[in-house]
């Protein structure tokens, strides 16, 4: 296919011809621009060079042959569609497709640096074993090479000896940023078939639980919302790093664009506890005290409801319309007050937000109780408007409640599922897979004995009935013993050695442990392996990436090689099926059956035949074609109170109170929940962990938050915008232009108010220990009036013992190894942002 | 007192000290390349602590300018005699003219291991004639200049010291070095952008420097020939020196560096013209301090005082102070017009932190040892002592 | 001819940096050779602290002092109005980095920014100073327009990507980085970002939206008493503001 490109439909190879304009110097070009240039000294600038610049030109310039290959990123978990260029088999350049809905031509600063990572020259080059069996941070694991079929073989009889002795639950498979079907989506038929509750076990509660869970305890749906930006003119930001780490970052920056030179301009409230670029760029920044996000926002609640300030259509409205909401604290009868989409807004309000004024919340959070006031107008009078929360409330043990008193907010301005609002993300169409695992689970899979073991983390279990997933404790079970120790962990996209609170404890426990690692990145797991089956890196890999929430509607990416891989590497998800097929019995054949992830990939296409993407992908070629299957709109809005369902050409068809629960508002009641009945089912749990009265559990409260590590100051270790989540850590493009904001290009700096430091003897610059109950690590603290006093504020960035020449040994030490690994009881997500440290000169 | 012939001195019996200082500055100046294209070899410019980021010309432009201003100086003495007939410094005139052939080239030197490519320039320079760049003038009026120069050496070790030929060669070296050093001033002075260097009268400021930083050297390396005795000098030379008119000189020409070097750090500090925050951080820097005290006031003082300033100890220890101080000058030049980085923010914080490599430093040395070196070659072999009067 | 220009709108820019990564893919500089830069700084004190930003390109100046000091006119303007050092000629006195008032030229043979040093790594032989496996096609590589990996000892900076914006049709107004047809010949940086505050057209052109866009955002030049005239405007709006000063008095 040699066609030249008409737009960007059907572009696959472009075929460019470097063209030369060779434009010769003639004499009466030389008359005449002599002329022209006249007798100003200034104008003559430059004549002799330009001469000797045309003449030098290439008189005839080597065509080149330049793919253009559609594929995804893989530099965060955005999925944003890539075009990746490639010139006689070297890689040369990315830039966003701009037929692509996340990255609409554009990316993030980390985008760009794709073909860095794909030439990292630290990579691992093919399958090795480990040599040196002592394991540990100063012990070299002289791995030497070997082949696929010794290391696939090693992992298969290791799994398949577990198996025979009954002890299939003693294998794990960790994984972090899975991407769809053909890599994660093996992973769960693998265990059942395998016999073990660990596979997988994912990173979430490492990550963002926390605003998943109180989404699940209001609205019903366990998920992060997708967003209509573009439609909304009010955002209230409560951490996340909208501008920085929140995802889809492209499309965030895409929209930024947008929604602040609209009409109206969004208005944008950033709540943070530090000034970042986000908080910068915003309308209004304010510096709240960590930990207490959930105060702000019940205070703002406060303000709308005693202001009579919610949506009416949506919330519902006193019988006679007068506002019984006071700001003296009254309570109020419930009898008095129409729900419309919303359970329990008065026993809230009695309960708790009576007591919440600003005034109360100002005493908390710091924030003066003028601006809380003023926030709460703004955002009470303006729709749509979005209250946007992640990591940061949530990465306390109050997490859950300060999520939910923030997405209260959304309930009170009838953004959900609101033009302008936020709902959830549809999945794409996909087709079935060749063979369904069910038919391949043997007596053994299916045994009772298999279900009585619990999961290593003890997620699920009485310990921590209501989290999804706890990676972070399984080093610290293991050690334990409890409930078991584990034999064999194979990790594949998570690096919990480097990036867990107390890694200390992942050192010490992959000691005794068989670990397997799939990074094609010599990481600190990698560093405790004793196997190394590495993965491609992106630009080498086919897999499928359904979308991250986005709008709502489905869309399902494909990453394609650009090149052919470099080294000896094999996809995650073709190992295993290749472990899988080494299995004996019915799981061998299942593998077998399943072929390899492209086979997988055909058959999910299969899926678009009978639902063509809106780009007109309709199977696997044309996916390949385009890169992406997508199909607008998302099927449901909620307008002025009601909830309409796509009919295909509209949003016409009026959605009854059934409906809506099944599809959108998945709560018990089918409503909002400001007395979540998810959470009273846990009420004897919470109430033991958080104190709070069981009765009371269902509210979106406010809880003091427990902050351990025994400092006198908050540690904050926020992502900046080139964190690719490890792999950029071994770029020194990235390294150069880490901490922009500081200044830090070489080392990252820790954020110190200049009172806080000059109080402690610490002199701009100076490098620093930071110390808590778990351990000290230094760095270089750079004074910054944009940070609280009582906080100070390190990017978890750098401080890696290995992940290749540029990563390893550079300071600032890792802030995980200060991070005291406390969770949040309800999500199970880790407290990253609740250790207090105290500072000292180094 | 014993009166040496003059005769005898210049042509044979070299003290042994010009013996000595030709093996020491030798063996500095082989140590000091071999070090300096080590660094050069291995790290390129990369052994340079100069950065995009941070300090662009760094220590060895600072010795260029140093050592072609002082040549420039070299010149102005040897002017006095040559052009202006103050007969009584014909004493030192071809010592002059071969020092400032020798600062010159120690000069030249130094340049051409700081840029990128020197030898791209012969061809370059000529090729592009860019009448824009002061520092393409400063390249031809310096190129004519050591042309000038070597003739008019060459005239009068010939000893052709009056013909009206030498009389103009001398006035032409005079006229394309004042030419030469100006367009020098204007390299700095031009930049608009550079507030601590843009002055319309630098090259004022860089001539009366560079004068004062020749009239040190005179005196240093007229001492130094004769084995820092003032004794075993010609009588002419020792008349010179013990007079008044050298002195004078020197006194005059220090007091007027250390005016202009007053008032424009008053300026620098009183204006608040954004990038002279700079002189704030330079009267705190104790270089400066030890530039003005020890290296101007005190030798000023010493050469004001009538009974002082006829001793050789402090005729030399002067110019000694001098000479240091005049370097420390141009380095603090250099770098104070480079400090404040263009934009405040990311990625340097306040002022731009500078300290010169080893290599920049042996670059250095072998700009300084080069004139001893060719000096001392000089003393020995070209009779830098003649003068009219000898003949 | 057009006398192509750049125009930044400061109340879109995010500060994100994706123009230098962008940047330093395409023309394949160093790490810390940020030909594309964004300079952050802070005024204030807390609570009142701003933290504020601006990308700094090389501002390709109508009256480029850099073009006037260079003596052997390395560095030239062309016709179309960029600014280019022809990588045959510098000699590498970084005299125009000395009379550069913007900061955007950088000498490529000095100390590595993050060590070790990448062009150790990815060692050039003798003609180019470092070959990383990701540079440009041979084809695309042209020391005369400062394109493309540099040799040892010269001096580098913004093309304003000449290798693409050469080969725009004549006569474009404006290059429009999501128009296929002119994607291709767009500057890296306008290409890559995200919030859009970038455009890239012909400033000779009163037709063309930069022309539009300076008339009607009232768009600035930097440090424009100094008299460069820079063909790179930015539009301030309510949130942007390019640095009034270099540091204050308290640096």
């Amino acid at each position: 296919m040699n066609n030249i490109p008409t737009g960007q439909q059907a572009i696959r190879i472009l075929k460019r011809t470097i063209f030369t304009r060779r434009r010769f110097l003639q004499l009466s070009g030389l008359a005449v621009s002599l002329l022209a240039m006249g007798g100003s000294l200034r104008k003559l600038t430059g004549f002799f060079a330009l001469r000797a610049a045309r003449a030098a030109q290439p008189m005839a310039a080597a065509e080149d042959e330049t793919v253009i290959t559609k594929s995804v990123c893989h530099q965060c978990p955005g999925r944003c569609g890539i075009d990746v260029y490639t010139t006689n088999g070297r890689v040369h350049a990315i830039y966003g497709s701009i037929d692509h809905p996340l990255s609409a031509g554009k990316l993030c600063p980390k985008g760009y640096l794709g073909p860095y990572i794909l030439y990292d020259p630290d990579r691992f080059k093919g399958p090795m074993k480990r040599t040196n069996p002592n394991k540990g941070r100063n012990e070299d694991p002289k791995f030497v090479s070997i082949t696929w079929d010794e290391a696939l073989d090693t992992i298969a009889a290791r799994l398949q000896n577990l198996r025979d002795k009954g002890e299939s639950h003693r294998f794990a498979l960790l994984y972090g940023r899975g991407w769809g079907a053909s890599d994660a989506g093996l992973q769960k038929p693998f265990g059942l078939l395998y016999g073990s509750p660990n596979v997988a076990i994912g990173h979430s509660s490492m990550c963002a639980d926390g605003s998943k869970k109180a989404k699940q305890a209001t609205d019903g749906n366990y998920s992060y919302s997708a967003y209509d930006y573009n439609n909304t003119n009010y955002l209230l930001i409560f951490g996340a790093g909208f501008l920085e780490a929140f995802r889809p970052y492209t499309t965030n920056m895409v929209a930024w664009g947008h929604l602040r030179t609209k009409s109206p301009r969004t208005q944008v409230t950033v709540v943070d506890v530090h000034l970042n670029t986000t908080g910068a760029a915003a309308d209004r920044a304010l510096l709240i005290k960590p930990g207490t996000d959930g105060a702000l926002a019940l205070a703002i609640a406060h303000v709308m409801l005693t202001e009579g300030l919610w949506d009416k259509d949506f919330v519902g409205d006193f019988e006679d319309s007068v506002n019984r909401f006071r700001a003296t604290g009254r309570p109020v009868d419930p009898a008095t007050f129409q729900e419309r989409w919303v359970h329990g807004l008065v026993e809230w309000w009695n309960n708790e937000v009576k007591e919440r004024s600003p005034a109360w919340a100002s005493e908390i959070t710091t924030i003066p109780e003028k601006e809380i006031i003023a926030v709460a107008r703004e955002f009470g009078t303006t729709r749509p408007a979005i209250a946007l929360l992640e990591r940061g409330p949530t990465a306390h043990s109050n997490g859950t409640y300060n999520a939910m008193a923030i997405h209260a907010l959304n309930a009170l301005s009838g953004s959900l599922f609101a033009q302008g609002g936020l709902f959830y993300q549809m999945g794409p169409s996909y087709g079935k897979l060749p063979v369904q695992y069910e038919d391949y689970m043997d007596d053994y899979a299916k045994s009772e004995e298999r279900k009585r073991h619990p999961r290593v983390d003890k997620a699920g279990t009485e310990d921590w009935p209501m989290a999804s997933t706890m990676m972070q404790e399984v080093a610290k079970n293991h050690l334990a013993g409890q409930p078991y120790k584990l034999d064999t962990a194979m990790f594949y996209l998570t690096n919990p050695t480097w990036t867990s609170p107390e890694t200390g404890d992942w050192e010490e426990a992959l000691k005794d442990i068989f670990v397997i690692d799939t990074s094609p990145f010599p990481g600190e797991t990698a560093m405790m392996a004793d196997i190394i089956v590495p993965d491609h890196t992106y630009l080498e890999r086919l897999q499928d990436t359904p979308t991250y929430p986005f709008q709502g509607w489905p869309m399902a990416g494909l990453r394609q090689p650009a090149v052919k891989p470099l080294y000896d590497t094999k996809a995650y998800g073709d190992v295993l099926i290749e472990i899988g097929k080494r299995m004996k019995g019915p799981m061998g054949e299942y593998y077998r059956a399943l072929e390899n992830t492209e086979n997988v990939l055909r058959h999910l296409a299969r899926g678009f035949e009978q639902d063509p993407g809106d780009n007109g992908v309709n199977g696997f070629e044309t996916w390949k074609e385009k890169g992406v299957w997508y199909k607008r709109p998302y099927h449901w809005r909620q307008d002025r109170g009601k909830f309409y369902e796509w009919d295909g050409t509209g949003y016409n068809t009026l959605m009854t109170p059934e409906e809506v629960k099944e599809k959108l508002l998945k709560t018990p009641s089918g409503k909002f929940e400001f007395k979540s009945a998810s959470l009273e089912e846990h009420a004897a749990y919470i109430s033991r962990k958080l104190g709070i009265p069981a009765e009371r559990v269902g509210f979106p409260q406010w809880v003091v938050p427990h902050h351990p590590g025994g400092g006198d100051l908050h540690l904050v270790t926020p992502k900046v915008a080139l964190h690719a989540e490890g792999r950029g850590a071994n770029l020194p493009h990235v390294i150069s232009l880490m901490q922009p904001t500081l200044g830090g290009n070489k080392t990252v700096y820790l954020e110190i108010n200049p009172m806080t430091a000059q109080k402690r003897r610490i002199r701009n610059n100076e490098k620093v220990r930071i110390k808590s109950s778990v351990g000290t690590i230094e760095a270089y603290a750079r004074y910054y009036h944009g940070v609280r006093p009582d906080t100070v504020v390190l990017p978890m960035e750098h401080g890696h013992w290995a992940m290749g020449r540029w990563a390893r040994n550079r300071l600032p030490g890792h802030s995980g190894e200060v991070t005291v690994n406390v969770s949040d009881p309800i999500s199970g997500l880790a407290s990253y942002y609740t250790t207090t440290v105290t500072v000292e000169p180094a | 007192m014993t009166t040496p012939s003059q005769s005898t001195l210049p042509m044979h019996g070299l003290p042994l000290n010009v013996n000595g200082v030709m093996k020491i500055s030798a063996a500095v100046l082989a140590l000091s390349l071999i070090l300096t294209f080590y660094g050069l070899l291995t790290q390129g410019h990369g052994a340079f602590n100069t950065h995009s980021y941070g300090i662009t010309w760094g220590l060895p432009a600072a010795a260029y300018v140093y050592l072609v201003l002082t040549s420039t100086g070299l010149t102005f003495v040897a002017s006095l005699a040559m052009l202006f007939r103050f007969n009584e410094f014909y004493p030192v005139v071809k010592r002059c003219i071969w020092l400032a052939i020798a600062t010159l080239v120690a000069g030249f030197a130094t340049l051409a291991l700081e840029i990128g490519h020197p030898f791209r320039m012969l061809w370059a320079l000529p090729s592009g004639l860019q009448y824009l760049s002061p520092m393409f003038w400063m390249g031809v009026f310096y190129t004519v200049y050591l042309l000038f120069l070597l003739w008019k050496f060459a005239r009068i070790h010939a000893g052709d010291w009056t013909s009206l030929q030498s009389y103009a060669v001398g006035l032409a070296s005079f006229v394309s070095v004042v030419v030469a050093h100006a367009t020098l001033g204007m390299v700095f002075g031009m930049m608009a952008m550079r507030p601590v260097w843009y002055d319309g009268m630098l090259p004022i400021y860089f001539l009366v420097t560079a004068g004062l930083s020749g009239i040190a050297f005179a005196i240093l390396f007229t001492y130094l020939a004769y084995g820092f005795n003032r004794e075993k000098m010609p009588e002419a030379l020792r008349g010179l020196l013990s007079g008044s008119a050298f002195s004078g000189v020197f006194a005059a020409m220090i007091g007027i560096t250390l005016l202009m070097v007053i008032l424009r750090t008053i300026t620098g500090l009183w204006s608040n013209l954004d990038g002279l925050q700079v002189y704030s951080h330079i009267v705190r820097s104790p270089l400066f301090h030890a530039e003005l005290w020890l290296g101007l006031v005190l030798p000023f003082v010493l050469m004001l005082s009538p009974t002082l300033r006829r001793k050789p100890s402090i005729q030399i220890t002067s110019s000694v102070l001098v000479i240091v101080s005049m370097f420390i000058g141009r380095y603090e030049f250099m770098i104070s017009g480079q400090m404040m980085p263009l934009f405040k923010g990311s990625w340097i914080q306040g002022v731009i932190e500078y300290t010169p490599s080893l290599t920049e430093w042996m670059l250095t040395l072998v700009g300084i040892s080069l004139v001893f070196v060719l000096y001392t070659v000089g003393e020995r072999l070209l009779k830098l002592a003649e003068h009219p009067d000898a003949k | 001819m057009a006398k192509w220009g750049m125009v930044i709108d400061l109340e879109k820019c995010t500060g994100c940096q994706a123009c230098s990564t962008a940047c330093a893919m395409e023309n394949n500089r160093l790490p810390g050779e940020a030909w594309q830069d964004v300079v952050f700084y802070t005024e204030g004190e807390y609570p009142s602290v701003q933290l504020k930003w601006f990308p700094r390109p090389c501002m390709h100046c109508e009256n480029p002092s850099c073009v006037d000091v260079c003596p052997v006119r390395a560095t030239y303007k062309t016709e179309d109005g960029m600014v280019l050092v022809d990588w045959d000629r510098c000699i590498g006195c970084r005299y125009c980095m000395i009379a550069c008032p913007y900061g955007v030229r950088f000498y490529s043979d000095e100390k590595p920014l993050v060590e070790p040093d990448i062009k150790k790594v990815f060692k050039g032989d003798r003609k180019y100073s470092w070959s990383p496996p990701w540079k440009m096609p041979q084809s695309k590589e042209d020391w005369k327009h400062g394109v493309g990996i540099q040799p040892d000892g010269v001096v580098s900076k913004c093309t304003f990507c000449y290798q693409r914006i050469s080969k725009a049709p004549e006569g474009t107004p404006d290059l429009e980085p999501n128009d296929p047809a002119l994607r291709e010949f767009t500057p890296a940086c306008v290409v890559a970002c995200p919030p859009t505050a970038r455009y890239f057209g012909d400033l000779d052109n009163p037709q063309s939206h930069v022309s539009e866009l300076i008339a009607q955002k009232r768009g600035v030049r930097l440090l424009d008493h100094l008299g460069n005239k820079p063909q790179v405007y930015y539009l301030t709006g309510e949130a942007g503001a390019v640095p009034s000063t270099r540091g204050g008095r308290e640096a």
